[in-house]
């Protein structure tokens, strides 16, 4: 077992939205991660996924707003500190994010050594410019991307380029914990790749010590995460490690999911594809018993009725549904057939 | 850089061209009103002379001055020679006064009037409309309504409500007139004064007018600027917001460069009204009276002015919005 880098205890998060309502996005979610390793975070839009990303940096403005739980970086309980010491002690040098939308988030009337120099200066006022232009020439070239890219405009480059670059600022002050929501998404097969490879080599060289993943890519997961965790309305459903989540999801919505994809795994094409009927409920209303039991082609009446708290199984696996692991894993076996 | 001067030889191309068709427009549209200009000064000249044999002489003889006796295109030739010399002829309603005489004395009213007046408004519309985005609450729900308001007010109804308040209920500014009519242009304290208190009736009804179109524009901007993800990605690195807000409002504040140069540029075609309501002495003034006297040279010498700013500012805004915006930039070199 591994030194532990994140951990995080019944977080509850909350936006508040222009009516004044309140939509828990963040059910009472816990998590921990050990160094070295990475989590993947799976789940429809708009099942709290980003919302999830954006909470775990302690750091909240409105619409988002926290409700309860602990966050605990590297032994330093966060959710206790005042916004502005998060904000310089560790946002971006403890815990680093990667915005879902690379394309729009470098400014586009500055460079980007400009930016830069203005994200360390945040945490470090006394470096000197040419201490930061050294510095990310560094780790810019370590990183296999052109040092040239430092004194472009964001519009000057390519998309891939772009979501890179971000990847590279983000993590210019090493932090123990980089959170990476969809940093893949809206690019090709071959920017992807390159992401990927970024984002390993990046922990291979340990200048990140843990990494969070978020998609909706599962077999992305697969390739690159050590566990995952499949989110639904808000709350986790399902935690275990990746080869078990794509071989063998207990939870009716994990295996709804894994389903409704193509594995690239020997005996692929022979797999049928499913999808699962209807939309995630209204968190502005969540429902009273199992989230997903309107969905849920298994539920009976128990379902609708209570709600239904995380269980272990197995080793280290947990999942949330009343129906017994084995019960589940028998019927799947069943519809197989 | 290539491409840079590509794109510039091309837009200076445009340029000429503009200017040359708007030149002749400038020659021919005054020319099509259906008016005698000599009919006009004879009004004034040959009053109380009963001849008609006299007045028959005057006539003709202001027509062969004028050189209106000779075809069109002589005219316009005659008037293309003389405008690349700089010289713009003798105005027909204040003849024998010279049209460049009456420019430059004009123009200098106008300019003293409108550039202060255009800036100020300028600064404290965008000051105000960033502040409404940034705070928000209260300040922007008194400051939007406002705003829409004044800019739908008519520069003519900002400058008689102001005019009827405080030049002729409240007696503390005169009337009209750039300065006192019972004083001679000097460098004096009293001519000075004077010439300060005539000014800012139609200083403040420009400003006033132009804040709230520029704060809307700016408060618009900003807020869009604001919900952009790299304030959001900024912020979540740690950046400081002192710096955030940089960036926020040198982004917002582009589009309204465009505003600023292009309202610098029309000034001249804005100043009319404001000129007119306080009969200040600028351009705008002389464009009026240029116009109901049948004033060809004159109203050609005006608006050629007018066309050539308006066409300075817009190749300044091409250079200048490309040294700011790096994504003009990048179109340009393309």
């Amino acid at each position: 077992m591994g030194k532990t880098i994140l951990e995080v205890k019944d977080l509850t998060t909350k936006y508040i939205t222009r009516f004044r309502e309140d939509v828990y996005a963040v059910d009472h979610v816990s998590l921990s991660l050990e160094e070295g390793k990475s989590l993947g975070i799976a789940g429809e839009s708009g099942c709290g996924k980003s919302t999830l990303a954006l909470s775990l940096m302690g750091y909240y403005f409105p619409p988002l707003h926290y409700v309860s739980g602990e966050i605990i970086i590297d032994g330093k309980n966060i959710s206790k500190m005042d916004p502005d010491t998060i904000r310089k002690n560790i946002l971006g040098k403890e815990i680093a994010y990667i915005p879902q939308a690379a394309m729009n988030a470098l400014n586009p009337t500055q460079r980007i050594i400009s930016f830069i120099e203005d994200v360390i200066h945040a945490h470090y006022p006394e470096m000197s410019r040419k201490e930061i232009y050294e510095s990310a020439r560094k780790r810019f070239e370590e990183l296999n991307l052109s040092p040239a890219v430092l004194e472009k405009y964001p519009v000057e480059l390519s998309g891939g380029m772009k979501q890179r670059t971000v990847i590279a600022i983000s993590t210019i002050l090493s932090p123990k914990v980089l959170i990476a929501d969809e940093p893949s998404s809206a690019l090709d097969v071959t920017s992807q790749k390159m992401v990927i490879r970024m984002l390993k080599n990046l922990m291979e060289k340990g200048y990140i010590k843990s990494m969070i993943f978020i998609t909706h890519e599962l077999p992305l997961l697969y390739n690159v995460t050590d566990d995952i965790m499949v989110m639904y309305a808000g709350q986790i459903v399902e935690k275990s490690t990746a080869k078990d989540m794509i071989f063998d999801p207990i939870h009716p919505y994990s295996k709804g999911l894994m389903g409704s994809i193509i594995v690239p795994e020997a005996g692929a094409r022979n797999t049928k594809l499913t999808a699962i009927p209807g939309t995630p409920p209204n968190l502005k209303k969540p429902p009273a018993g199992c989230r997903f039991a309107e969905r849920c082609k298994y539920a009976f009446n128990e379902c609708k009725a209570n709600a239904v708290g995380l269980k272990d199984f197995d080793e280290g696996r947990s999942y949330r549904c009343l129906i017994d692991s084995a019960r589940l894993r028998e019927v799947y076996k069943n519809e197989q057939q | 850089m290539k491409g840079y001067r590509k794109y510039f030889a091309k837009k200076l191309l445009w340029f000429f061209l503009t200017l040359i068709i708007a030149f002749v427009l400038n020659f021919v549209l005054p020319r099509l009103m259906p008016a005698d200009p000599i009919a006009n000064i004879m009004s004034r000249t040959a009053r109380g002379i009963n001849e008609s044999a006299a007045t028959r002489a005057m006539y003709e003889n202001y027509v062969k001055a004028f050189g209106l006796d000779k075809p069109a295109i002589v005219q316009f030739t005659t008037y293309v020679r003389n405008a690349f010399r700089g010289d713009f002829g003798q105005s027909f309603s204040q003849y024998p006064r010279k049209v460049n005489d009456i420019i430059s004395n004009a123009i200098l009213w106008t300019i003293g009037l409108q550039m202060p007046a255009i800036i100020v408004g300028w600064l404290l519309g965008n000051i105000l409309g960033a502040l409404a985005a940034y705070i928000r609450k209260g300040f922007d729900k008194l400051l939007m309504p406002l705003s829409l308001f004044l800019s739908c007010v008519p520069a003519f109804g900002m400058a008689v409500i102001l005019l009827g308040l405080f030049a002729v209920k409240l007696k503390i500014f005169p009337v009209a007139g750039g300065y006192g009519f019972d004083l001679i242009p000097t460098f004096s304290w009293k001519f000075i004064k004077s010439i300060l208190l005539h000014y800012q009736l139609p200083f403040w009804s420009i400003v006033i007018i132009s804040i709230g179109g520029q704060a809307i524009g700016m408060r618009s901007m900003s807020i869009y600027e604001l919900n952009a993800d790299y304030v959001k990605y900024s912020r979540y690195l740690g950046v400081k917001d002192r710096k955030i807000v940089r960036y926020v409002f040198r982004n917002a504040m582009l589009p309204q460069v465009t505003g600023l140069a292009l309202s610098l540029g029309t000034m001249v075609g804005g100043a009319l009204v404001a000129e007119t309501v306080f009969s200040y002495p600028g351009l705008g003034t002389t464009i009026l009276k240029a116009v109901t006297a049948s004033d060809y040279p004159l109203l050609s010498a005006a608006t050629l002015i007018i066309t050539i700013m308006v066409l300075v500012a817009n190749f300044a805004i091409d250079i200048i919005y490309g040294l700011i915006d790096p994504r003009v930039k990048a179109t340009q070199f393309e």
